[in-house]
């Protein structure tokens, strides 16, 4: 049997058990917006554990991750250094965020801080600027799941069709089931993920060099500056640390301001569950060392993949393993693909309808979850269009994904300690924010000290939300003795 | 109460160094390639052992809020009643 079709078969049936997964699971659950938004908040530390490491490592990291170590060397440390810095905090605001959710009904991100900050255009904003974020990002993970289909089946499955089954299987478990079904496959992916990176970050280095120092020793005899930080930039030249250091900044900052990962305090089964996920989260992130193992067996390998996004497949496939274990590994980084992109797919649909329908239009739990559905399809259509196009440039939008994102924060922690902020305020420091980091974002070169268009726009954001708030008049004491502890 | 404060202080005070660290211009005088820790790379294993750090941190942590909040009335925690309505 040729290779190519023994890896099909693999693949084949790791999909099916994601389906069925995803399928029993919803089976579990209410048939109510809380259920399928927020699982009728019935998560425990198993599955928050790994709904919540697996929602944050995506095709990004597992494709993206090997591919910047093996191209831009040191620079891929900053994608280590984000993750516990950005969890931290949540060990104390999550179960503020969950206490909230559950006293005043609260299923999205958008609901906590409209309802410190009554505002339907906020909202509405929110929702917008939610999923300006999200459509890149699920294309990003279509694209990582078609690609590695098509470099494994020799090309027998082209890019098209292997995004198209792969997300297929997702939209169907998406919409039978909702956050259950998410959270119950994310489980499986994420403890099949990991055992798939250490395996083969492990086993890289040492088939190919004779172990992860000799490999390292050869690296700095031939490329040193691969191992010092900031590492070098897209075009081989040295990246710079004002970059290095605000990529650090902005991916902490914005880290769980996600409207997929934000949610997850609302899934939280009780507080105890919420902080013991934050506590063991770095666990996950160490994950990040054999991915960065598996790009750095890369560099002095002989000959090299299309693009540096392609090296985990091309190392799996140029190093002459057994078929049935190429396609455990494309399983692996199918795994990382889809389950980043449902949680976004999820996310995506119920941040729109309930941020940004829900407030203008009323309308009844039935016909929410009927929308919410219908949405799912429609971003997972609108993502998939964008999957298509070879040239589309989606890396530099989803970097700047999280320049948008990272701007959620200041109204969340506003919301939550803030009593002097308000409703202007914090409109108007979003806006303002936003439109700093746009402004950069198209003007790259007026950025100082090459600095990540979303630490700049923070700055701006900051200042004006303190600004606007202390010259508008303080909210009344009843509403803040709602929100404020 | 004193405990609680120290151990948020001391949690607060891990993080702002390690951030510190780990970014300019904490980071330059570690960012080189000797000595290797455990076959990677100096810059790599630093970074990773403020990951690694924050698990204790946060475990250290947690046995003091926990010791804290058994003082004190619990909360409910169950999740079993949001307004928004639970299991049915």
């Amino acid at each position: 049997m040729p290779q190519w079709v023994v890896v099909t078969i693999v693949i084949v049936l790791y999909l099916g058990l994601t389906l069925t997964i995803g399928l029993l699971a919803g089976r579990r659950q209410s048939d109510s917006v809380a259920g399928y938004v927020a699982a009728d908040r019935s998560f425990g530390l198993l599955v928050m554990y790994f709904v919540t490491g697996a929602s944050v490592f995506s095709a990004f990291a597992f494709l993206g991750g090997p591919g910047w170590a093996y191209s831009r060397g040191a620079a891929a440390f900053y994608i280590l250094a984000y993750g516990a810095l950005g969890m931290a905090p949540f060990y104390w605001i999550g179960p503020r965020i969950a206490e909230l959710g559950r006293r005043h009904g609260f299923v999205t991100q958008a609901q906590l801080v409209t309802g410190r900050f009554p505002s339907r255009g906020l909202s509405a904003f929110i929702a917008l600027l939610s999923l300006i974020a999200f459509v890149p990002y699920v294309t990003i993970q279509m694209r990582g799941a078609g690609i590695v289909i098509e470099a494994v089946t020799d090309g027998h499955v082209p890019l098209w069709l292997g995004a198209l089954v792969a997300y297929g299987i997702v939209i169907v478990y998406v919409l039978s089931a909702g956050a259950m079904a998410v959270g119950w496959t994310n489980t499986f992916q994420g403890i099949f993920m990991i055992v798939i990176a250490w395996t083969l970050g492990l086993y890289l280095p040492w088939r190919l060099y004779g172990g992860v120092g000799a490999m390292f020793e050869r690296i700095e005899e031939a490329r040193p500056e691969l191992l010092v930080p900031p590492g070098l930039d897209a075009t081989g030249q040295p990246w710079t640390w004002g970059a290095f250091s605000t990529f650090i900044l902005v991916s902490a900052v914005g880290l769980m301001m996600w409207p997929h990962l934000f949610m997850k305090a609302f899934t939280a089964k009780d507080d105890d569950t919420l902080r013991r996920t934050v506590i063991l989260f770095p666990t996950f992130q160490l994950f990040l060392i054999p991915v960065f193992l598996i790009g750095f067996s890369g560099v002095l390998f002989a000959g090299s993949p299309p693009t540096p996004d392609f090296i985990l497949p091309f190392m799996v496939l140029e190093t002459g393993l057994p078929p049935l274990v190429v396609g455990l590994f494309c399983a692996g980084a199918l795994s990382a693909s889809m389950s980043t992109g449902d949680a976004l797919l999820h996310a995506s649909a119920s941040v729109v309808v309930e941020d940004g329908v829900a407030k203008f239009v009323d309308v009844d739990e039935h016909r929410q979850r009927t929308l919410m559905r219908a949405l799912v399809l429609l971003t997972g259509v609108t993502a998939y269009a964008f999957a298509l196009d070879p040239d589309s440039s989606l890396v530099l939008l989803l970097a700047s994904a999280y320049g948008i994102i990272a701007q959620f924060a200041p109204p969340v922690v506003a919301a939550l300690y803030w009593r002097r902020a308000t409703t202007a305020g914090v409109f108007a420091g979003l806006a303002a924010g936003t439109a700093t980091a746009f402004f950069f974002w198209l003007n790259p070169g007026f950025k100082p000290f090459d600095m990540h268009e979303g630490v700049l726009g923070l700055g701006v954001h900051i200042a004006v939300l303190v600004g606007v708030s202390l010259a508008t008049p303080v909210q009344d004491e009843a509403h803040l003795a709602r929100y404020l502890v | 109460m004193t405990a609680l404060r120290l151990a948020r202080l001391l949690t607060g005070l891990y993080f702002t160094t390690a951030l510190v660290f780990v970014t300019w211009p904490g980071l330059v005088p570690f960012a080189r390639a000797r000595p290797f820790v455990l076959g990677l790379p100096f810059a790599m294993a630093w970074i990773a052992a403020w990951v690694a750090g924050a698990v204790v941190v946060l475990v250290l942590l947690d046995r003091v809020e926990r010791r804290h909040r058994s003082d004190e009335p619990r909360h409910r925690s169950d999740g079993s009643s949001g307004p928004a309505g639970g299991p049915r």
